[in-house]
This record gives structure tokens, C-alpha cells and sequence, in this order.
């Protein structure tokens, strides 16, 4: 089969190179491979990982995708709902608001762009993005990994405006700009947003690539990063090291794979490691969208590998620039705020808010 | 009392992939839920950057005097895919922000909630015209 | 004569030869290979400038330093700068602006000489801003171009500034941004780029020549060489220059087998210098 394609000069259409189970007109670049160019906004409500009553089940019933999408669509639609003008400030000590909205509330739904409904491959609708371990969730994680990710959960904590890290004379979330989230600081985007494995996220989903024989550039919006793939090339030497990891490409039939190795000891991917391993693969399915899927392993983190996909749908909108360290007023504010709240608190108590 | 998508959704979130929706945005760690706030005012300045939209406003005390103040939104290339450009929310417009102060104390308020000064959402679609769905949203099918 | 004059005159008769090349060279009769696509010059490839154009894009001596103070026998670093000795010392240039000095306006040659004299504090690329064209093009870090049979990004090594170059009419920039919106189309073998929706926040240089919102760049690529892009950007600013002005350099080719862009985010560079003092148990700061 790859004798052929390579047989073959630019410029002739590959009907008899199909092969398994692709359509027919797969677009294709002129030498013959298949052509991933192509803007894409792969935001969607399917979860990364699988809520657990759905078990081993990979696929959605139709009426339960139809109450995530009207569900979606009526929290987006009272959003933008009408607001009384003579409105009161919200309630003190926080609006209730959980999770990353941390106790002071959110966007408003016109800032947020994450999707209308859950993703659908070849007609069907999936549970979660993850696909293998059968249950549709993250495989157990080594002892070692398990206790690393505890010690970072004890940095998260209810937004209550007070400086709570004194309590424990330890390390606080807020004492360096370097233990602050790689989105925050604006090296790389807000979730595992270009990896890889590149995940849809809140808000900057659309993705770019452009493609010549020798190199496959993707280009993810958060935060302007350029994945640029060596086809049929080696990994760097091991003391090189990347914030995206050092990707290279090749084609097994109509499929590009990419393989990711040498990340820098800090990952998008959350909870990953330098050792961080990623193979994906972008194919046409046989409903024509592009189907980007991908295996992660880490023997550091995760006992053993797991595998996702989901599709990357064209769209006609246009990726904007993402220059965030250059309107990045949140960070001196998130540090500055910090330290008055420390200097409240040892104002107010100082035995209790020494170091 | 209404929250906010962002907080229903992430709420969703928090359940499947706890982590992922913790490194997600800042306004947690920059925001007192101690000072809430409501903010009344002309806008002077839009500033369309990332991470966070700013948007200036000047805000009249009780005394007269007026303060600069700033309200953090959030990415501005969701809204300009919705085909708002730099002359939306034009200086003058007058909005009610209601949210939360920085924790520095500065002049700061994270953007929880931004309308007109007849409640109506900013940056509701490209026309503008207030409809949640205008029939500008490619999003739409 | 004396060997004054004659050496005076051998040394203008070597200059003049000089200055003839200076425009640059093309060597009209090149024809570059075929691109993906097999219809237009083949630029891929991991490209640099190499000129003194990132320090003062127009011709000059070597200096003290980016930022000057008076001393007692002529200009001095200013003090921030004095520990780096040579190391911060500005090389010369035989300048890329074509027919110099650069036309400012009154107002825009004293925002120049301000900038110059406040480098340390103004310039974007001390905070690893992103640099704009063209300075982007220039900055002593390589980037790449990737085109395909339909398409040309622009990846920059510096600060992972990259840019898309639509090749069709994509309309009035929205917003303004820091890299600008490209569009870019063929005439014959010289990609020809339109860049505009820049703000007025980066400069061309590190001497503090700046520019308005209203800028707008023409940019060429023109193969010379299997190994050489002739690059020509046209600058049109009427809030800044009284007439447009012109730049013009040779690219070259990083030749080194395995030559590629490496991670220059510097950002994490700067975060002691922009938030250090902001730590909880905050540094020794100048």
C-alpha cells in the first residue's frame, strides 16, 4: 500500500488508494496523502472522562445527547437572560459559586465557547472522550503519582479571602509566580490545550493545521502555540527538552501518526511527567469529519496507558492571536492580593501567621 | 439567586475532572468574595486582550468624585468569532457590573456580571440586537 | 599625491563599490525549486537574519550601551546597564533602512529620542513581549516558514510568536493585535504580505524607533539563492513618518542538518523581573 502512494506523482486523486473504510473523497494534498489543513473548533460537551453511571457503555443514547445539548442550551439562554439594572452587589462572602469560579462567580455566558452539545463519530453519540480502560476513566495511578496529586489538591481550597496557608506554616499556593498553573502564567494554555493529548477546553478550542510532505504544523489558539511535527524524523536527543514535547509524524495507510516524547518536567497534560509518552492519530471517518485520537502512557502516573478520541469538526470561524503575557494584569493581582491577605491576617494575629 | 453558566458548568465539571476545571481561570485566586460590589458607569476604555478582556469604567462615588475602575471578563476571541470588533461597547456606553474586588484592594472587579444599564448582557451576538440567538452565531444549526 | 589622498580615494573607490552592492544583490536570473503545490518558490525552511537591525535598524557606530547616560568625556551606560560591560555594548550596522534616516515627524523623532534615552523601562522585548513585524523577522533567533500547497504560518523561535498568512481577503482586522493580521498573496516568485491591525505597543529596534496603530506593512520574500530570501518591508505610519520608508535584508538559511526552533518562552525569564517583588519571601532586587 505505501509503495503505491509513494508510486504515485502529485495531483492524481486516490480513489484506488482507499482503504479501509475511508470515504471517497477524502481531500487529499498533491502527493497524494491525506490533507488535514484545515481550521477546527473541536469544542464539545462530551467529558474527558466518563461519569460513572454510564460504566463501560462508549456510547450515548440519543435522548440523553439531546438533554446535554437543552440542558446546555437553557443555562446559556438564562444567562443571557435580562438582568435587573437596579440589581444589588452580589452576597457577601461569596456567591457559591464551586470549583474554578472559586466563590466569586464566573463568565458570563458570552465569554465561553465550549461546545453546543456532545460529540457524535460516525453517527454516534460517546459517554466520554476516553475509550480505553473500557470504564471510560483514567487507569489507577502508581502510589507515588496518587500522593503527588494530594499534595496539589491541598493548594486548592474554597476561596474564602483569607490567607488560609498561614495556617499551616508550609508552602502556599500563592508564594511564587512559579507555583502558580502554567495557564496563569501564560507559558502554556488554560488545560491540556495543545499536550499533547490536545483537549477541548472552556474557551480558545479552534485549532489550525497546515501540511507539506516534510512537516505538519498545528496551530492551537491557547496560548499561540505551534506544534511543529518532523515527518520521518527522529526524536530529539534526550537533553533536549520541550513545553510540547518533540513531536514526529508518519503516515501508516491514510492515518497520521504522531509520537511525542521529551516534555520539560512540568506538562499541560495534568499530573504527567517528563517520561510523558503520547502517540495520536488524525484519520477521515467515514462520516467525513476528522477523527483525532490519541494513547497517552506515563509509567510514572498511570499503571497503564489510556486512549481517547474524539472528532475535530471544520469550521469556517478564524483563530485570533492569544497574546496573554502581554495582558497578563491577573498574575501581579493574584500575588499582590496574596500578600495583603497574609499581612491582614499577621496584623491581626501575629503569633498565629508567622514563619 | 442566579449563578452564573460558569459556575453551573463547572460545577458539571468539578464531578468528572476535578483537576482539569482547578487549573482552569484565575479569578478564584484574584478575587475576594469578602467584597462584593456593584459597579455603575460609562465605559472609558475596552482593552481586547488575553487572557482577560479589560474593560474600563468610571464609576461616580456617592461624594461625586469619580474612580477608574477595571473589570476583568474573559477572552475576547470568543466574541470576536461572534464578529464584535474593537469599536463594540463603545466608550460612553453606560454598564452595571456587579462581582467581586480584587484582592490587592485595587480599583479591580472581576466581570461576574456585565450588562447595560437596562440589563441586557453585553456582547450579545454580532448585531447586537439583545436576542440570545440572533441567527449571527455559526454555532447555530 | 600623498599616500593620504591616494589611500583617501582607494578607500572611496572600495566604498562605492560597496555601496553599489549594498542595494541588495538579486541574482535576477534564480529560479527557485517549486513548492508544495508545484506552482510557486519553495521558502520553507528555518530561516535568520543576520545584521545589527534588532539593535538600530538604521546604519550606525557601536555604542556604550542600549541606554546612555552623559559622562564626563561623552555618552556612558546608564547605570542598570554598566555591570554588563562589553556584553551590552551595541555592535555597528551598516543599517537595513533604504535611503535613511528614518522620516519622523517632529513629534515621532522626540518620542524616539524619549524611548531611547528610557530603553531599559520601554522596550517590549526587556518583558518578552511579542515583537511585531517586521522586528520579529530580524530578532537574532531563527523561525521558520512552513507553506503548503495552500497555505504559509510563520513560526518565530523568539517568544513562540507565530503567524498565520491568509492567503485570501479576510477583511478589516477586528481588534488590533500584537503580531498584526497577514494576507499575503504571489507576485511571480515573491511572496508579497500585507500586514496591518497592529497596536502601537512594539518596536522595530532596540534604539526606540517605534511606530502608531496606523502602521501598515508590505513585506516580500524573494528567493536569491537556494540558501538566501531577499526580505523587503515597505513601512507606511502617516501618524509617525512623514513618508513611507523601506527596509531590506538578506535571510539566511540555517544550513546545520538538523536545524529547528527551540523553546525561547521567555516568559518564565522575566517573571522575577515583572512579579519578584511580589513573592511571599521576595529577593534581593536592584
Amino acid at each position: 500500500m505505501k509503495n503505491l502512494i509513494r508510486s504515485l506523482a502529485g495531483g492524481v486523486v486516490a480513489a484506488s488508494l482507499a482503504g479501509a473504510a475511508v470515504a471517497a473523497d477524502i481531500p487529499r494534498t498533491p502527493d497524494g496523502r491525506p490533507d488535514f489543513s484545515g481550521t477546527y473548533n473541536v469544542a464539545t460537551l462530551t467529558p474527558l472522562q466518563r461519569p460513572e453511571m454510564f460504566g463501560d457503555n462508549l456510547v450515548l443514547a440519543p435522548e440523553e445527547a439531546a438533554r446535554i445539548a437543552e440542558e446546555e442550551r437553557k443555562a446559556l439562554a438564562e444567562d443571557l437572560e435580562r438582568d435587573d439594572p437596579n440589581r444589588e452587589a452580589p452576597p457577601k462572602g461569596g456567591d457559591g459559586s464551586t470549583g474554578a469560579a472559586g466563590n466569586v462567580g464566573g463568565y458570563n455566558a458570552f465569554w465561553i465557547e465550549r461546545g453546543d452539545g456532545a460529540f457524535q463519530i460516525n453517527g454516534e453519540f460517546r459517554t466520554s472522550i476516553i475509550t480505553d480502560p473500557p470504564n471510560g476513566r483514567f487507569p489507577t495511578m502508581t502510589p507515588t503519582a496518587m500522593k503527588d496529586m494530594m499534595e496539589r489538591r491541598r493548594f486548592y481550597r474554597e476561596n474564602t479571602g483569607e490567607a488560609w496557608w498561614l495556617e499551616s506554616h508550609e508552602v502556599g499556593p500563592y508564594d511564587d509566580p512559579e507555583l502558580r498553573p502554567l495557564g496563569e502564567r501564560c507559558l502554556l494554555g488554560f488545560g491540556s490545550t495543545a499536550g499533547p493529548p490536545m483537549l477541548p477546553v472552556l474557551y480558545n478550542n479552534t485549532k489550525r493545521i497546515v501540511q507539506n510532505a516534510n512537516t505538519v504544523v498545528i496551530l492551537v489558539e491557547m496560548n499561540h502555540d505551534a506544534r511543529v511535527v518532523r515527518m520521518n524524523a527522529e526524536h530529539a536527543p534526550a537533553d533536549q527538552r520541550f513545553w510540547l514535547g518533540d513531536s514526529i509524524g508518519s503516515w501508516d495507510g491514510d492515518t497520521l501518526v504522531i509520537d511525542t516524547t521529551n516534555f520539560r518536567d512540568q506538562t499541560a497534560m495534568y499530573n504527567a511527567t517528563r517520561d510523558l509518552h503520547v502517540v495520536e492519530r488524525f484519520r477521515y471517518g467515514e462520516d467525513g469529519q476528522v477523527i483525532y485520537s490519541f494513547t497517552v502512557e506515563d509509567p510514572n502516573v498511570w499503571s497503564e496507558p489510556w486512549t481517547g478520541e474524539y472528532p475535530w469538526p471544520k469550521t469556517d470561524d478564524r483563530m485570533f492571536e492569544y497574546a496573554c503575557h502581554e495582558g497578563n494584569y491577573a498574575l501581579g493581582g493574584i500575588l499582590r492580593g496574596a500578600r495583603i491577605l497574609e499581612q491582614e491576617t499577621m496584623d491581626a494575629k501575629p503569633e498565629a501567621g508567622s514563619e | 439567586m442566579k449563578t452564573t453558566v460558569a459556575a453551573t458548568l463547572a460545577a458539571g465539571a468539578i464531578a468528572l475532572a476535578p483537576i482539569a476545571a482547578l487549573a482552569h481561570h484565575a479569578f478564584g485566586a484574584e478575587f475576594d468574595p469578602n467584597r462584593p460590589l456593584l459597579l455603575r458607569g460609562p465605559v472609558t476604555k475596552v482593552e481586547w486582550v488575553n487572557p482577560h478582556t479589560w474593560i474600563h469604567i468610571e464609576v461616580e462615588k456617592d461624594d461625586g468624585t469619580k474612580e477608574a475602575w477595571m473589570v476583568e471578563g474573559g477572552t475576547p476571541n470568543t466574541l470576536l468569532r461572534n464578529g464584535l470588533t474593537k469599536r463594540s461597547l463603545a466608550p460612553g456606553t453606560l454598564i452595571v457590573v456587579d462581582g467581586y474586588q480584587s484582592k490587592d484592594r485595587s480599583n479591580r472587579a472581576n466581570g461576574r456580571n456585565v450588562t447595560l444599564d437596562n440589563g441586557e448582557k453585553i456582547f450579545m451576538g454580532s448585531s447586537g440586537t439583545g436576542a440570545p440567538k440572533d441567527g449571527a452565531d455559526p454555532r447555530e444549526r | 599625491m600623498g599616500l593620504g589622498l591616494r589611500s583617501l580615494i582607494a578607500g572611496a573607490a572600495l566604498s562605492g563599490a560597496v555601496f553599489a552592492l549594498a542595494a541588495p544583490a538579486l541574482a535576477a536570473d534564480y529560479v527557485a525549486p517549486r513548492g508544495p503545490g508545484g506552482k510557486h518558490p519553495d521558502l520553507n525552511g528555518v530561516w535568520q537574519a543576520l545584521n545589527a537591525a534588532n539593535y538600530d535598524i538604521e546604519r550606525h557606530l557601536a555604542r556604550h550601551s542600549m541606554q546612555l547616560r552623559e559622562g564626563p568625556h561623552g555618552p556612558l551606560p546608564a547605570v542598570d546597564l554598566l555591570k554588563l560591560g562589553a556584553v551590552g555594548a551595541v555592535p555597528p550596522g551598516l543599517g537595513v533602512v533604504e535611503n535613511g534616516p528614518l522620516p519622523y515627524t517632529p513629534e515621532g523623532l522626540a518620542r524616539k529620542r524619549e524611548n531611547a534615552a528610557n530603553w531599559l523601562e520601554r522596550d517590549p522585548e526587556v518583558k518578552c513581549y511579542l515583537p511585531g513585524v517586521p522586528r520579529a523577522t530580524y530578532l537574532p533567533q531563527p523561525f521558520q516558514i512552513l507553506q503548503s500547497h495552500d497555505a504559509v504560518m510563520i513560526m518565530y523561535q523568539y517568544a513562540n510568536a507565530v503567524r498565520e498568512i491568509y492567503m485570501e481577503d479576510v477583511g478589516e482586522a477586528p481588534v488590533d493585535s500584537w503580531m498584526g493580521q497577514s494576507v499575503g498573496r504571489w507576485d511571480g516568485d515573491t511572496l508579497v504580505v500585507e500586514v496591518t491591525g497592529q497596536n502601537d505597543q512594539t518596536w522595530f529596534d532596540r534604539a526606540g524607533n517605534h511606530h502608531s496603530d496606523q502602521l501598515k506593512v508590505t513585506e516580500r520574500y524573494t528567493p536569491m539563492s537556494p540558501d538566501h530570501l531577499l526580505y523587503e518591508a515597505t513601512i507606511e505610519d502617516p501618524q509617525t513618518f512623514t513618508r513611507p520608508w523601506k527596509m531590506s535584508m538578506p535571510l539566511y538559511r540555517r544550513m546545520e542538518p538538523d536545524a529547528r526552533l527551540l523553546d525561547f518562552r521567555c516568559v518564565e525569564f522575566v517573571e522575577e523581573l515583572m512579579y519578584g517583588e511580589w513573592r511571599r519571601v521576595p529577593l534581593e532586587r536592584p
